[in-house]
């Protein structure tokens, strides 16, 4: 009963709401926490994949990666959101608006 | 029987988390509901038999990431940060423009349905094999690091060197500048 | 004799290098550049001479000829052929008309030398009596009519340049106007004749000419109902009439004393105003063809009377001369017109002789008082005896007493006058042309003699001019040319005899070289005649050339000319009659103004008289009606329709119209390509920025939410 379709469909779903939380939140913070949930689908994915497809631990390993890879993504991401803070007082995104026009 | 409740729990902590992390208005909420997320997700791992990626997720993710966030946002005043809510339809207070919210949806809605098509070519693919014995993955997935994925690992580590380095210097205090 | 360009061309070109070297460099030659005309001139002399030489003492038959051609311009094409061939025809006539030409150029061109001496515009005037020189002797030597013509209008020019040489004097500058003018009248008709007959005759070469004539191409052709040959001859002689001042067209010739003496001889008694009888006499065939000759002699008869008459009341010296002139040109065209060939070529040649040398003697008079008008000289033989002598050999032969050239001549002419008048078959009212001519040469002899016994004979009516006059020295430029002049105006170097008519042969009948050669064009023999190329060598066949031998013939060509013994009696009658009237009208001056027994006649006809002093009012038609009440208001009308009408309309009319346009075109501009163009284009690209702004947000989210959608249409494209 539990099938392979069962966890895409979950990591569809976590995906599909990491997406929309990088859209709808204005908060930077929120923006990255939107991208965690993304990654988090993506490793679930490959795990699925790995048990229920290719039966070694190939997508184990790269889900492991998946994290490593997060973790300093977010570190760097959020020493950004510091210096932005730093600057502008805010981490509303859209006063990170130095592209406009 | 176990392994069916636990996934179940698990589904719906991390759908649950997810939804909240989209809804909640503060900051510091949407935080802790993704933490909730991820040791969902990190049970889901737990019923795919990957016992070594469950665990580490708990420790790196769950441990590590969300408590950054946690400090990231308590260093920059995120707990008054309330942004305005835009009442979609009086349902529920969601927050953002509400273009956005329906080029999101009609996004969203693409995703399910492509995918819905794909996975139902997928069919009866994925039974569970073997369904009682969960082998313990540690140690082949030491042996595979140092073998077959040795690059990545490295890289990995040079990775974490940069994004070390990299963080301290992007958010170090600059109060004397004359001083550098 | 090898006719080649070196032999030839030096005749035409020493001048005309004279000339061209005077005008730039003139006046940095030393004294001006005068010794280089004078010796251009004499070369030419030099080479005139020779062919002179060849073609008298060789005595060639009357229809020898040299013809040589080179082209000029050729524009044919397309089937269609126009060829304009240039070239130098020297037959007996001209050689000899050569010969006088370059020979009373050169001695007047000397004479000039000191007459002009002390001329602020010296040099000028030896450039312009170069130019002069070489286009007369070009006229001379041209085989066809155009070429006659260009050389024509070239010394129509030097006669305007020359009258008008002292052009601070009003009057000079009025007098070339009027000459040149009253010449262009002539011309326009002159070159219509030409158009004429190159219509019919396909070229305008004289050989060409005679040759269609006598094929008879001319037959038969008319034009606005007149018969071409005709209109063709009338037209051509108009032109005679313009250039040697016969009625109506004399009357410049009078004003044209303005200018300097040698001048006006040079031009208006030897050479230009000959020009315009020596090309009736080349046209000669044409003018019998179309029947002219009566209109022809009548022409000269009355301008031969006319100008005489009015001679009689003249009272400045040149004014006297200048009608003469015009006198003895009637002469000549009526003698043209009788058919007296011959003789008019013949008194052509001994009026230049004398009518210079009186030109150049009156020069010196007027050098030596500054006086032109009579009344105020007298008794100047003892002052100035040379020029006395001259004078009165010249006078003597113009009047027409025997021995002098100028009674073999004219007495021809006159001779040849009577028989065409009287016997040769026509209507007695064409006895007018004879009588005429007698009593001209009545009055001839009469105002000759009247201008002799006023200046140099009888006392000094002036004594402060009389004491203050220069005396006269025998000088190489002042004297001789007059004395040489002189010498030809004995009868015998023209005919073999002391007379002409044959009593006193001289040196045996073998020299009556004049009558011998010069003969009308006889047609038949112009049919297959050939012309070489003007080249540097003499490609002409050396055949056996046909010597010409005398026998007595008449001159005579008109009507009539069989009856030789009907000539030979007029002859008679007429050589008495000319000399019992030159020695009349000897007689007649000699009684008013030496002796005084007879009193003047002009108190008695004070109606004549003004009518002649007012030169029979032709002045005042010409100017006063023709020109102030006619052509002057029509002149006026065409300005007005020119100034008013079509510069109104189709010049300024335009600008309106251009204007219209300028104003369209600048809306067209201001709202099309401003507005829409130019300004459109900016308010697009505002509009274009005011949408794109709203892309470039800077906002993040909305990047990624671009970057999200365009996913999703990529996985839609699965």
């Amino acid at each position: 009963m539990i099938s392979l379709a069962s966890y895409l469909v979950i990591s569809l779903v976590l995906f599909l709401v990491g997406i929309m939380v990088m859209m709808v939140r204005k908060n930077i913070v929120a923006i990255l926490l939107g991208i965690e949930l993304v990654l988090n689908a993506a490793a679930l994915n490959f795990v699925a994949y790995s048990k229920f497809v290719t039966q070694n631990l190939d997508g184990h390993i790269f889900s492991l990666f998946i994290i490593v890879v997060a973790a300093a993504e977010a570190a760097v991401g959020l020493a950004i959101v510091i210096r932005f803070f730093q600057i502008k007082e805010t981490i509303h995104v859209d006063e990170a608006t130095q592209l406009r026009n | 029987m176990f392994l069916h409740l636990l996934f179940l729990l698990s589904a719906l902590l991390t759908l649950a988390g997810a939804a909240m992390v989209l809804i909640t208005r503060n900051i510091m909420h949407s935080c802790i509901y993704l933490l909730a997320s991820l040791i969902g997700v990190a049970g889901l791992y737990a019923t795919l038999g990957a016992d070594f990626v469950a665990v580490t997720q708990i420790m790196v993710y769950v441990g590590g990431i969300v408590i950054l966030m946690l400090f990231a946002v308590m260093l920059t005043g995120g707990k008054d940060f309330v942004s305005k809510a835009q009442h979609l339809l009086g349902l529920a207070p969601t927050m953002g423009n509400r273009w956005t919210y329906t080029v999101g949806g009609l996004v969203a809605l693409v995703f399910l349905f492509t995918n819905i098509h794909l996975l139902r070519r997928l069919g009866g693919m994925g039974q569970v094999k073997n369904d009682g014995a969960f082998a313990p993955t540690v140690d082949q997935i030491g042996n595979l690091l140092l073998t077959e994925h040795v690059l990545a690992f490295e890289i990995s580590s040079v990775l974490l060197l940069g994004a070390l380095v990299g963080a301290a210097l992007i958010a170090r205090p600059r109060h004397e500048r004359s001083e550098k | 004799m090898e006719y080649t360009i070196a032999s030839v061309a030096p005749i035409f070109l020493c001048p005309f290098l004279a000339f061209v070297i005077n005008a730039f460099i003139g006046h940095r030659l030393p004294r001006h550049g005068d010794w280089l005309s004078v010796l251009a001139i004499f070369i030419s002399f030099l080479f005139a001479a020779r062919i002179f030489g060849d073609f008298v003492f060789g005595q060639f038959a009357t229809d020898y000829y040299v013809h040589k051609v080179f082209d000029w311009f050729d524009v044919s094409g397309g089937g269609v052929d126009f060829k304009v061939a240039m070239g130098v025809y020297i037959d007996n006539m001209g050689a000899v008309m050569l010969l006088m030409v370059t020979g009373a150029a050169f001695l007047i061109t000397l004479f000039s030398t000191w007459y002009m001496h002390d001329d602020p515009r010296y040099g000028r005037f030896f450039t312009y009596v170069s130019l002069f020189t070489s286009a007369m002797l070009g006229l001379v030597l041209s085989d066809n009519l155009l070429s006659v013509f260009i050389f024509w209008e070239i010394m129509g020019f030097c006669s305007y340049s020359l009258i008008g040489f002292y052009y601070e004097k009003e009057k000079a500058g009025d007098a070339s106007l009027k000459a040149f003018m009253t010449t262009r009248v002539g011309d326009v008709f002159f070159l219509l004749g030409i158009v004429a007959i190159w219509q019919v005759v396909g070229s305008v070469t004289f050989v060409d000419i005679y040759a269609a004539i006598g094929a008879g191409k001319f037959a038969g052709l008319q034009i606005m109902g007149v018969s071409l040959t005709t209109f063709a001859a009338f037209c051509i002689f108009m032109g005679t009439i313009g250039k040697s001042a016969q009625f109506p067209l004399q009357v410049w010739l009078p004003d044209a004393m303005m200018g300097p003496t040698p001048c006006s001889a040079l031009i208006h008694a030897a050479t230009m105003v000959a020009a315009g009888v020596y090309l009736s006499l080349r046209t000669y065939p044409l003018m019998v063809a179309g029947d002219l000759t009566h209109f022809i002699a009548l022409i000269g008869a009355i301008t031969a009377f006319g100008a005489a008459t009015i001679a009689l009341v003249q009272t400045d010296l040149k004014a006297v001369l200048a009608f003469s002139t015009i006198s003895q040109l009637g002469y000549m065209v009526l003698g043209v017109g009788v058919g007296s060939y011959n003789a008019a070529f013949m008194h052509l040649i001994t009026h230049a002789v004398f009518k210079a040398c009186l030109f150049l003697s009156a020069g010196s008079v007027i050098h030596a008082v500054h006086e032109q008008e009579m009344p105020k000289l007298g008794g100047l033989r003892h002052k100035l005896p040379y020029t006395f002598i001259a004078m009165m050999c010249c006078t003597l032969a113009i009047a027409g007493v025997p021995f002098f050239a100028g009674f073999v001549s004219k007495d021809r002419i006159l001779g040849d006058a009577l028989y065409w008048g009287t016997m040769a078959g026509q209507s007695k009212v064409w006895m007018i042309v004879p009588i005429l001519g007698f009593a001209g040469a009545f009055l001839t002899a009469f105002y000759m003699f009247r201008m002799m016994f006023l200046v140099f004979f009888g006392k000094p009516r002036d004594h402060h001019l009389y004491d203050h006059a220069h005396h006269e020295h025998i000088g190489v430029n002042s004297n001789v040319p007059l004395l040489i002049f002189t010498v030809f105006t004995l009868g015998f170097w023209y005919c073999g005899t002391l007379t002409g008519q044959s009593f006193g042969k001289v040196f045996g009948g073998k020299t009556e070289w004049f009558k011998v050669l010069i003969e009308a064009p006889q047609l038949e023999k112009f049919a297959g005649r050939t012309r070489e190329p003007f080249s540097m060598t003499d490609t002409r066949p050396r055949a056996e050339l046909p010597h010409a031998h005398y026998h007595h013939q008449s001159g005579y060509v008109g009507p009539g000319a069989e009856n030789e013994h009907g000539i030979h009696h007029a002859h008679t009658i007429g050589a008495i009659a000319s000399i019992v009237i030159a020695f009349g009208g000897i007689l007649l001056a000699f009684l008013m103004y030496i002796q005084g027994s007879v009193r003047p006649w002009a108190d008695k006809f004070p109606a004549l008289t003004r009518a002649l002093q007012r030169r029979y009012y032709f002045d005042d038609l010409y100017v006063g009606i023709l020109i102030q009440k006619a052509m002057i208001p029509f002149n006026r009308g065409l300005s007005w329709f020119d100034m008013g009408v079509y510069d109104r309309f189709a010049v300024d009319g335009w600008a309106s119209v251009n204007r219209v346009f300028f104003k369209a075109s600048k809306w067209f501009d201001d709202v099309v390509i401003d507005a829409v163009g130019v300004d459109g284009t900016g308010v697009a690209v505002n509009l274009f920025n005011l949408v794109l702004r709203i892309v470039q947000s800077g906002k993040i989210q909305f990047y990624f939410i671009v970057l999200v959608v365009t996913l999703a249409g990529y996985i839609l494209a699965l």
